[in-house]
């Protein structure tokens, strides 16, 4: 199928936010700092993902990406990707639960088919398949 | 695959609003970096994502950019704007 230019790809949220499982998705270039940094060398950008656990430490993110001033973010992850701030709420009953898997990516490249019709698919079927997220939040840098 | 519910939260809105995000929060004001605020403003942050997961649940128009104002962010950035053709 392919998807109108013009229309709003809109899934409704018929759930209630205290029993649902959330998932973040990041195009700040978020990723474990034991995982490949992102390719920033190559001037086409980096298409590729990295999954980041549920569970994780956040002192253990750090990001990768050239085109935004991170230095924030690399004193607090949560300015980009709100993991510790997902817990509060968790733990605040605002929340149901965290998913099992969360994305970083870095949003910046020249290969903007390739970035829609491949990687954000991808992102997409492994969030839906390996999350049990009923929601995504998605930020950028 | 049904799809699944997003929410995104844009520091950028004129940019985002290219990508026609299905819901969308703009915490005015905030630079590029600063999705969720300024580094160790946990409240702050707090506020923002409640804000933004709540839209989820709002009658909200698809593709439409809610903005909020967050005054304890303190200093305000201007957004990126899109360059128009012939501008």
């Amino acid at each position: 199928m392919t998807i109108s230019r013009k229309c709003v790809p809109f899934t409704p949220f018929e759930r209630e936010l205290s029993k649902s499982t959330i998932a973040l998705v990041t195009a700040g270039g978020v990723h474990l700092r034991n995982q490949e940094p992102f390719n920033i060398a190559d001037e086409l950008g980096d298409l590729g993902y990295r999954e980041i656990p549920p569970d994780v430490d956040s002192s253990q993110l750090m990001v990768t990406h050239h085109h935004y001033e991170h230095t924030d973010a690399d004193q607090d992850i949560n300015v980009v990707f709100p993991i510790d701030v997902l817990r509060d709420l968790e733990t605040e009953g605002f929340i149901g639960g965290i998913a099992k898997k969360h994305i970083g990516y870095m949003g910046y490249t020249m290969q903007l088919k390739a970035m829609y019709e491949g990687t954000a698919r991808e992102i997409a079927n492994d969030i839906d398949k390996g999350s049990r997220a009923d929601a995504v939040v998605l930020t950028g840098g | 695959m049904k799809g699944i519910p997003t929410v995104l939260i844009t520091v950028s809105p004129e940019v985002s609003a290219q990508m026609r995000p299905p819901r969308a929060l703009y915490p005015k004001g905030f630079k590029i970096g600063n999705s969720l605020g300024r580094p160790g403003m946990r409240e702050l942050q707090r506020r923002v994502l409640r804000d933004a997961l709540g839209l989820l649940t709002q009658n909200t128009r698809p593709g439409e950019t809610i903005t909020i104002e967050y005054p304890e962010y303190g200093e305000q950035y201007e957004p990126p704007r899109v360059k128009k053709p012939g501008t």
